[in-house]
């Protein structure tokens, strides 16, 4: 029996026994939900699917579908619900979606899977994954000032993780291959930029749009590309890495032209009738230079609007030392593929905007007690140095240092519905800021590994285990706000799962339950 | 046996068995799985005899149940640590029930509850003593709430305490153990009377009997023994007047009837003696010798004491209290006694279910209900003919009715009251319900916290079955209907009626979404009628009187009467019936007496913990559904606790929140975690740490906690939050200034000794954590590092020097 009603304004057709949800889904709308899973039918524990209906707010999941409903799903009002189901699952959310290292990482470089795919002796997959994040990976590796590792965890223990010189391994080793990796490019855009100014700023923005599949080409005013780089001394940064570094670039497909200053060999209004963008990196500008660049300034600097990188010439964005000053070498690149970012959009005709952080719950400090329980599954060891300073680690050496990571970043990131949503959505993680619980990570027999602060109670195990007759299975402890999940009679969660465990790990909407093998090759 | 200790009076009965050793006698388990079946529902009956036997749920005993029957250890783990009933640790020898309903908080019960901890020396986080002599354990409510602040060591009930009366209570309680006392003999099992012209009702309700009221029954039975009169002393059920509990009528047919009230066992024999004369000669020289006996043991003290207790009913107060009151479901009261079938029908018991009996068509009953305009008087007012009606059109064969007892808002104790003092009128109207909606099945659900209540309606369905009337025929009628009593586990949340159904089914009482509602898809999946107590007491009346004579009482859209547990700060407290539309001065001012000399009317509470606060300037409010949630309040089950300007309402928004949140089952995410965001915030201004947009933080999430919850728990919580908001907005601003204007809230107030001081060092002597140093003829000085703000200083400062700023 088929009947109709509205969402959203829009007819749909329905038959008897079906969900809102099921109903809005196959309307194409994006209803989140935490605690749905069709085998184990509406749970209602999560209420982030909330729709309104009859002047209620109703979960959508549980609520059926009668005809002539009115539905309103994707609306501010609703929408402000759910976020803040989101934001209050976050409230009592014990866990760090992302490493302290990778959220300080200015490039945002996924450490711990490097970390990982280092200890695993993974060299080729750790290239990439630092391929990926950082520009001119080599330089970064020997002259970032690395703010991860003030963030590392460990650091509170028995000294951080030595980040910056694995990440120096992996780039030595890239090296010393016939031809070094390069990262993942999209196919080409159609749509070509010119950069000015080849400096750590200028660099990092032309490796961002290269990769994004835009025709590329890179102006300098001097013979050789780098800008400051080149006044490094050779002790800190040999030549030879700098060029290795600079050697891909081409190999990108970016254009460089060295030995064209702008203002001299070349006009701006030239540059903007021959390119889709305009990137100005040019460093410091200095007075005298100032109205050979076209550009109005603010100050002593070119005019830009912080938020979007663009200058009031038409197609025209600026970046790096020219707009604001920019001490370190990281922030300077990652001020680069910001701009990149804001070109990026403009190119594909979206809303240009700078790119946002990307979300994390934060767990804040964690107290010696807590810290033992991630350093129940690691490497005891303490900090390794290189037994050669020049050479860097050796692998033996970078082995047992990737080793000390304590794994604080979730397994689920980037797999975990919560975090999906609460992007998706905008939530803010720390809107009801509260006493947090302490830190509990369980290592089970058979590799589960069950975080109890990740638990947003949803019932998704429980009811598994129910359907699936486990003999113990698994069962909510308590009422209340101190509703636990645990097995029953006292007993391991991995004795509730003999059955169910990869069923149930996959089907944990966030990182609570676990592999604990951190199997570098899958991240 | 009863003593008045510091003006506290004493019920002992006797301590349950000793908590088993290490050994755990399985035996105990095996006879109780046989008794109560395998199946899994039994889960929570299994438990709950297990709790009783050994004190506690031995693991050994637990997994010897997973062993021999069909519950799950997941069930087992899951139901035994949701409800409140449940421990899994051994408790002390003996268990202190602290109440924290609501009466109880605004009278002072956490400086009863800190005294008790510090003299039992209880170590903070724990809640038994290193002995393992005492456990303290809070509960929601015990519903004595007219008594207030209570505990409760063991079956003996403490009323009117302080943190002052602490240590003698305790000690009190120590030596009658030591001594042995013997259990009084059960006003349960009862004499049945005599045809006696006269007789003496003693109110045998659980407020009454915590105040002695059943000592004294056994002593006035026991003194008309010894007097030999021809006087009948009788078991009836509550009276209403809490505030003079014990309360003792003697009737005697024609005349006036004499009222007595605070009376104690001592009086008993003066009592009888003042009323009665013996029966024949040997009666009269008994009653003579004792007399002779009476003025050498004795002085004539007794006997001015008994006058003393003398309560005229045209006194303006007792008429004031009573004068209102209109008694529907509470007919007959202070008349009855609650287990004699014949009383009741002697006042028309039954004859409201035979008429439907007797009728053509069970149609016509839901039809008369729904003329009536009855509504729910669980809280949220669905008019109960309307969910008869779907219940009855439902097609399944099977079909259940279910009496909702589960009253758990601390305040609240007209359902314990009913249930206690009219066991038979609930059933008939229960029986009704099942008549008209065509159930052959009906439970009672009742919280285990109303022992009295549950023995009175398995003695009043056992006396019903006994004479044939209830099981495969129901009176003279082929109509099956078998009725059961299933008691509750201690979970608030199981009075909202999916929640219940869980229970029932034994499962951890977590709310279903409604569709589909009870009535259509309800126990086991079957059609289910659920009504509140109260709801079904109105029901025999109605049919007896018709709807329109129903129809007449109230407003126009709440008909009838409702009734009200009236307590907190006011000077006649009790059990009320008014009819609806009475507005919230008639019952502070006319009924209740106002509040206490030289306190200000400030506010009422309805509702409890889903209710809201009306401020005293909109007291014309009359009393009806929907006036009630227009000044942001609801009907809710009918608790109304009084306060005067001593309340911080900051502190009683705190105090509701507290208790929701600590009830929430936990299921969805607003009401899990969204409640205890809110108790954050309010916490925080509780303690003079409030944030400057803590106020509009609080404000917006009350509103998406109510918008978002799942039930009717989280869909209300926040309206005590939101209507103190509304009426008082000022005073959370004061808190957030770090001033609580009532001086109610301990981290944000200072006790300073004035220079009234005159050095008797009682301040000094009382002080529990010896904060004042004791300067005999000096000034006394509190140390505000070691003070606990206990307030015991002030109660016991003969000068009035103490002062809180």
């Amino acid at each position: 029996m088929s009947f109709t009603l509205t969402i959203d304004g829009r007819p749909v057709q329905a038959t008897e026994g079906e969900s809102l949800l099921q109903v809005a889904r196959r309307l194409g709308l994006d209803i989140p939900t935490l605690c749905y899973l069709e085998k184990c039918g509406p749970l209602n524990t999560c209420l982030v699917c909330l729709v309104k209906t009859d002047g209620r707010m109703v979960p959508s999941c549980g609520t059926p579908a009668r005809p002539g409903m009115i539905v309103e799903s994707e609306t501010e009002e609703v929408h402000a619900a759910r976020r803040t189901a989101l934001e209050l699952l976050f409230s009592d959310h014990v866990g760090d979606c992302l490493s302290p290292c990778h959220r300080l990482c200015p490039l945002g470089l996924n450490i711990p899977v490097m970390l990982r795919q280092i200890e695993a002796q993974q060299t080729q997959a750790a290239i990439l994954t630092v391929r990926q994040a950082l520009p001119l990976a080599g330089v970064l590796g020997r002259l970032c000032h690395h703010p991860c590792e003030q963030g590392c965890r460990r650091g509170n223990w028995d000294g951080p993780a030595a980040i910056r010189d694995l990440e120096r391994f992996v780039t030595d080793r890239d090296r010393e291959q016939p031809q070094p990796s390069l990262p993942p490019q999209q196919p080409p855009s159609g749509r070509s930029l010119v950069i000015v100014g080849a400096g750590p700023t200028g660099l990092a923005a032309a490796h961002a749009l290269a990769r994004a599949g835009h025709a590329v080409t890179l102006l300098d005013r001097h013979a050789q590309l780098g800008g400051t780089l080149r006044g490094v001394p050779e002790s800190d940064l040999p030549a030879v890495v700098l060029e290795a570094e600079l050697a891909l670039l081409p190999r990108l497909g970016i254009a460089l032209q060295p030995g064209v200053e702008l203002g001299r060999h070349v006009t701006l209004p030239e540059l903007a009738e021959r390119f889709d963008a305009v990137l100005l990196t040019v460093g410091e500008v200095a007075p005298a230079d100032a109205p050979t660049l076209g550009v109005p300034l603010a100050g002593a600097n070119l005019k830009t609007d912080p938020n979007t990188c663009q200058t009031p010439v038409p197609k025209t964005f600026a970046a790096g030392a020219a707009v604001k000053p920019v001490k370190q070498l990281v922030r300077a690149m990652s001020e680069g593929r910001a701009a990149a970012e804001c070109v990026d959009r403009s190119l594909r005709g979206q809303p240009v905007c700078r790119p946002e952080k990307p979300f994390s719950s934060v767990m804040g400090r964690l107290d010696p007690a807590e810290l033992r329980q991630f350093l129940l599954a690691t490497s005891s060891a303490s900090r390794v140095s290189p037994c050669d300073r020049c050479a860097g680690f050796s692998p033996p050496e970078a082995t047992c240092e990737a080793a000390r990571c304590l794994h604080c970043d979730c397994r689920s990131s980037g797999n975990c519905v919560l975090q999906h949503y609460a992007q998706v959505y905008g939530a803010d993680a720390n809107r009801f800021r509260a006493d947090r619980r302490p830190f509990e990570q369980h290592l089970q027999p058979g590799g589960v590994i069950f975080e109890p602060g990740k638990c947003i109670r949803c019932g998704i195990c429980v009811k598994l285990t129910e359907l699936a007759a486990e003999p113990l299975g698994l069962t909510f402890v308590g009422r209340g706000f101190d509703v636990q999940l645990a097995a029953p009679m006292n007993r391991a969660i991995a004795e509730g799962l003999q059955k169910v465990a990869e069923e149930c790990v996959q089907q944990c909407p966030t990182g609570a339950l676990a592999f604990a093998d951190p199997s570098a090759s899958r991240a | 046996m009863i003593t008045e200790v510091n003006g506290v009076s004493l019920e002992v009965k006797a301590a349950p068995a000793p908590a088993a050793g290490t050994e755990v006698d399985l035996a105990f388990v095996d006879r109780t799985i046989a008794r109560l079946g395998r199946a899994p529902d039994t889960v929570i009956p299994v438990l709950q005899a297990i709790q009783e036997h050994f004190g506690y749920l031995p693991q050994e005993a637990l997994q010897h149940v997973c062993r021999s029957t069909d519950i799950t250890p997941a069930a087992i783990t899951g139901v035994s640590s949701f409800y409140d009933m449940f421990r899994h640790q051994p408790v002390g020898k003996y268990i202190v029930r602290v109440c924290r309903g609501t009466a109880c908080h605004v009278t002072g019960a956490e400086r009863v509850e800190d005294a008790l901890r510090r003299r039992l020396r209880i170590p903070a986080g724990d809640d038994t003593d290193p002995d393992r002599e005492f456990t303290v354990e809070p509960v929601a409510c015990l519903g004595c709430c007219t008594l207030a602040p209570v505990v409760k060591i063991d079956e003996t009930t403490f009323g009117h305490t302080t943190a002052e009366k602490v240590p003698g209570i305790i000690q009190d309680f120590l030596a009658r153990m030591a001594a042995g006392d013997e259990a009084p003999t059960s006003t349960e099992t009862i004499h049945r009377p005599r045809n006696g012209r006269t007789e003496i009702h003693v109110g045998l309700g659980s407020c009454c009997m915590a105040k002695g009221s059943d000592r004294l029954f056994h002593a006035l039975q026991e003194g008309a023994r010894q007097t030999g009169t021809d006087v009948v002393v009788k078991r009836v059920g509550c009276v209403g007047m809490c505030h003079r509990t014990p309360l003792v009528e003697v009737a005697t047919a024609g005349k006036r009837s004499a009222f007595y009230a605070g009376l104690t066992p001592a009086h008993a024999r003066a009592l009888v003696q003042r009323h009665f004369r013996p029966r024949g000669f040997f009666g009269h020289v008994s009653r003579l010798w004792t007399r002779a006996l009476d003025s050498v043991l004795t002085d004539q003290q007794v006997d001015d004491q008994v006058q003393d207790c003398a309560l005229d009913v045209r006194e303006p107060g007792v008429l004031a209290f009573l004068g209102k009151q209109i008694h529907i479901a509470t007919e007959h009261f202070g008349r009855l006694d609650p287990l004699s079938l014949d009383e009741y029908l002697a006042h028309d018991g039954f004859t409201a279910l035979r008429q439907c009996l007797g009728a053509p068509d069970p149609q016509a009953i839901v039809g008369a209900i729904e003329q009536s305009g009855l509504r729910g008087r669980g809280g949220a007012g669905f008019p109960t003919g309307r969910k008869w009606r779907v219940v009855r059109q439902q097609t399944d064969d099977t079909k259940y009715v279910i009496c909702n007892g589960d009253e758990g808002d601390p305040g609240a104790f007209m359902d314990r009251m009913i249930l206690e003092s009219f066991p038979f009128r609930v059933i008939e109207g229960m029986a009704i319900a099942a008549v008209a909606i065509g159930a052959h099945e009906g439970i009672f659900y009742i919280r285990h916290e109303y022992p009295l209540a549950v023995r009175r309606v398995r003695a009043a369905l056992a006396e019903l079955e006994k004479r044939g009337w209830l099981g495969e025929r129901l009176l003279e009628a082929a109509y099956p209907l078998r009725l059961t009593v299933k008691e509750g586990a201690g979970a608030f949340v199981c009075g909202e009626e999916t929640a219940l159904i869980e229970s029932l089914e034994g499962r951890r009482g977590m709310p279903r979404l409604r569709p589909p509602f009870p009535a259509e898809s309800g126990l086991w999946a079957k059609p289910t009628l659920i009504n509140n107590v109260e709801t079904l007491a109105m029901v025999p009346w109605i049919v007896r009187h018709g709807p329109e004579r129903f129809a007449t009482l109230g407003t126009a859209t709440s008909k009838g009467t409702k009734v009200f547990a009236l307590a907190g700060q006011i000077r006649r407290g009790g059990l009320i019936e008014i009819p609806m539309g009475t507005t919230v001065r008639e019952i502070v001012e006319d009924i209740g007496g106002g509040v206490k000399e030289g306190r200000r009317f400030k506010a009422v509470q309805i509702g409890g913990p889903s209710g809201g606060c009306v401020p005293a300037r909109l007291a014309d409010t009359p009393v009806d559904y929907e006036s009630l949630r227009e000044v942001g309040a609801i009907m809710g089950s009918g608790g109304l606790v009084v306060l005067d300007d001593s309340a911080c309402m900051v502190d009683i928004a705190r105090y509701f929140l507290q208790f929701t949140q600590d009830q929430s089952c936990g299921k969805c995410t607003f009401c899990r975690i969204g409640t205890k965001r809110m108790l954050d915030i309010l916490d925080r201004l509780c303690a003079g740490k409030g944030q400057k947009q803590d106020l509009a933080a609080l404000e917006q999430l009350a509103a998406q906690v109510s918008q978002g919850s799942l039930c009717g728990l989280g869909k209300t919580a926040p309206n005590p939050v939101l209507t103190t908001l509304r009426y008082y907005r000022h005073e959370y601003e004061a808190h957030l200034q770090g001033r609580c204007p009532a001086g109610k809230c301990s981290a944000l107030i200072q006790y300073r000794i004035t220079a009234d001081c005159t050095g008797c060092t009682l301040c000094a002597q009382h002080c529990p954590v010896d904060a004042i140093p004791m300067v005999p003829y000096q000034r006394h000085a509190i140390n505000l590092d070691l003070c606990t703000r206990c307030d015991s200083c002030r109660q016991v400062c003969p000068h009035h020097a103490v002062q809180v700023s």
